[in-house]
């Protein structure tokens, strides 16, 4: 990134903010320099009068399931707010807190894996108890958990910050990848996926994407005139962490291409099972824009179903809509589903896996039909046990599987669990509020800001659909420590 | 005013809607015709003060369905305002209907991923709650005005 590039940028970017009156000092005092906490949501005036709010006497074991961003996050809370606290944490990963969002960056070779592993054991709030072993069963009746050598934990209120499962082995020819989570050892995964399949889903598997990365942009350099190599991204049909996170794959590959001087010899083709780039309108509009502008290829409704990693080959469901016979009860022609296999070459395949709520919650008495944990969506409780609350990934809220949401839920998990023991009224709502800082390129960001009115909800008052270096600065360099920082190690950001 | 009305049966022992194939014309008077031009833009609105307003039941227990007490109907149409959604939705139904109800059961527009089938049943298990809330059940007078005392007093 030369001067030359940041100029322009900058000038963009000051022609933009002097049309909302505001200064480039004025902009970066509200964008980070006076708080990164803005970032990932804002700080408003009640939260900050919360901050001093005297801690409640309010007494009750408190069993958190998961160590990871939300759990750790939420137990430091409590302890901010409780003069007593019984707090215990069950967690049998020993690098449950590091920092997933940082996996794109070390997929692109801009972080390193070390860059984002953070060990467990270091941040386990003062006084919390740490288990470190698996909740494995749980009997909500009898307010008991069952971890996997055989203890069983006691509570008086549960919160279930489990997360998700990614789900490889629904993919037929990766039955041997199982099932896997982001952090941790992933072995088994990456020996199912081979050479020439990667997913920046774990930690491990980010690093390997940049490996392949680099082996196929090697080989698009020296392609021969008319030889293009195939780079080919999934999106499956499920809820998953960070929706944006395969298209920055796709962004990144394409930043690395063009560095290397072999964007002409390769094709980026990008395969959504859903039929559109982003669920906010006005974010889909601009993603498709870059997306030609980029000339990157994208056909919607195609589901990854099978690889055959020896033949380079991607099968996809690929469904499409015909008209139907006349339905003369609703005086229409009905709309009918269509599918059939497509068999897709590859040289670079990029899977974003489905992804799922862990087998011991979705099989338990507090998992949904779906497996996600039921809680109403605006006070994060169950909503069947009224001592049981989730956050994060493994919660049923739509939308709320990133760090930016559960830095709002985490808020409203703590108030409500503890006016719940103290017999009061829930106050606290979370309002959908989540963020993605979609990387556009090496030096850009867009910042998705939305919540469930499916609008754009800019905490600053730009264009949220212009690329910008400022947020570029902010995902590289604010981002990590208030997140680390101001979430885990003092619960407050 | 004349107000043109189409209706459906509700049969319980199958839980499913026959379309009357008749159409039925019911004048408002000047009161009532200022009522329907307020609440005439928000159907459901519209639908429900139809539902529980007296003349309304009588006419339809006088003149459409006379001797029928304890027969169920639901409106499926009100001068065009079309309500055949609500009984007759199916998961290969268009998407103006997906749109519809993603919106009046705060079904959350997650396009990258949520798909038309499970969309689809999941709008199919809400109706069954909002379905019951249509129904109309045809009384003898005593039993109607104390339904629709208890209506008013909930």
């Amino acid at each position: 990134m030369d001067n030359k590039y940041i100029n322009k940028m900058l000038a963009e970017m000051d022609k933009d903010l002097s049309s909302k009156g505001l200064s480039r000092r004025e902009a970066m005092k509200m964008a980070g320099i006076s708080g990164a906490s803005f970032f990932m949501g804002g700080a408003s005036s009640a939260e900050a009068a919360e901050e001093v709010a005297p801690a409640s006497v309010a007494k009750g074991k408190i069993v958190i399931i998961g160590g990871g961003l939300a759990g750790m996050s939420t137990a430091r809370r409590l302890t901010n707010f409780l003069s007593n606290p019984d707090i215990t944490v069950i967690e049998p990963e020993a690098l449950s807190v590091s920092y997933q969002p940082g996996q794109t960056l070390v997929a692109a070779g801009i972080w390193e894996e070390n860059d984002i592993a953070y060990k467990r054991d270091e941040y386990v709030p003062d006084g919390v108890k740490l288990i470190k072993d698996k909740a494995i069963a749980f009997d909500p009746k009898n307010n008991t958990v069952t971890t996997a050598s055989g203890e069983v934990v006691s509570y008086d209120y549960m919160v279930v910050a489990a997360g998700l499962q990614l789900d490889f082995e629904r993919i037929k020819g990766l039955e041997a990848a199982g099932r896997a989570y982001s952090a941790g050892d992933n072995k088994k995964l990456l020996d199912a996926l081979g050479d020439s399949i990667s997913s920046i889903y774990t930690a491990q598997g980010a690093t390997k994407t940049w490996e392949q990365m680099q082996k196929y942009i090697a080989q698009a350099k020296q392609a021969k005139p008319g030889e293009k190599v195939q780079f080919v991204f999934t999106h499956p049909g499920t809820p998953i962490k960070c929706g944006g996170a395969p298209k920055k794959i796709v962004y990144l590959t394409n930043a690395r291409l063009k560095e290397a001087g072999a964007r002409e010899n390769a094709d980026l083709t990008y395969y959504p099972a859903g039929g559109a780039m982003f669920g906010v309108p006005e974010y889909h509009d601009a993603i498709l824009e870059q997306f030609k502008r980029e000339g990157f290829k994208w056909h919607y409704r195609h589901d990854l179903t099978e690889v055959e990693p020896e033949n380079k080959i991607a099968v996809f469901d690929s469904k499409w809509q015909e008209k139907g016979e006349w339905d003369p009860q609703m005086r229409e022609f009905e709309v009918i589903g269509k599918h059939e296999k497509l068999r897709v070459p590859y040289d670079f395949l990029h899977i974003t896996p489905a992804q799922l709520a862990p087998r011991e919650i979705a099989e338990s008495d507090i998992g949904s039909a779906k497996g996600w944990v039921p809680v109403n969506k605006e006070t994060l409780q169950h909503i069947k046990f009224r001592n049981i609350f989730a956050i994060g990934d493994i919660a049923q809220v739509p939308m709320g599987k990133t760090g930016g949401s559960v830095r709002k839920q985490y808020k409203v998990l703590v108030e409500n669990l503890i006016a719940e023991m103290e017999g009061k009224k829930l106050p606290a709502k979370y309002a959908g509020y989540t963020v993605c800082p979609l990387i556009t390129s090496i030096g850009t960001v867009m910042l998705a800001e939305f919540d469930w009115t499916v609008t754009p909800t800019p905490l600053v008052p730009l264009d949220p659909t212009v690329e910008r270096w400022m947020w570029w600065l902010m995902k590289v360099y604010a981002l990590k420590p208030m997140t680390i920082y101001g979430m885990i190690v003092t619960g407050k950001a | 005013m004349q107000v043109k009305f189409e209706l459906v049966t509700y049969d319980d022992a199958i839980d499913k809607f026959e379309q009357d194939d008749n159409v039925y014309l019911l004048e408002l008077d000047d009161e009532q015709t200022q009522t329907y031009n307020l609440l005439k833009d928000k159907d459901l609105s519209l639908y429900n003060w139809f539902k529980e307003s007296e003349f309304f039941l009588n006419w339809i227990k006088e003149e459409v369905y006379p001797k029928s007490v304890g027969k169920k109907i639901a409106i499926s149409d009100i001068n065009g305002i079309s309500f055949l959604r609500f009984y007759f939705f199916k998961v290969t139904s268009g998407d103006i209907h997906y749109e519809y109800f993603k919106k009046m059961f705060d079904i959350l527009h997650e396009l990258d991923w949520q798909d038309r089938e499970d969309v689809g049943e999941e709008i199919l298990e809400r109706l069954v709650v909002k379905r019951q809330e249509l129904i109309i059940e045809l009384q003898d007078d005593a039993a109607q005005i104390a339904l629709s005392d208890s209506n008013s007093n909930a």
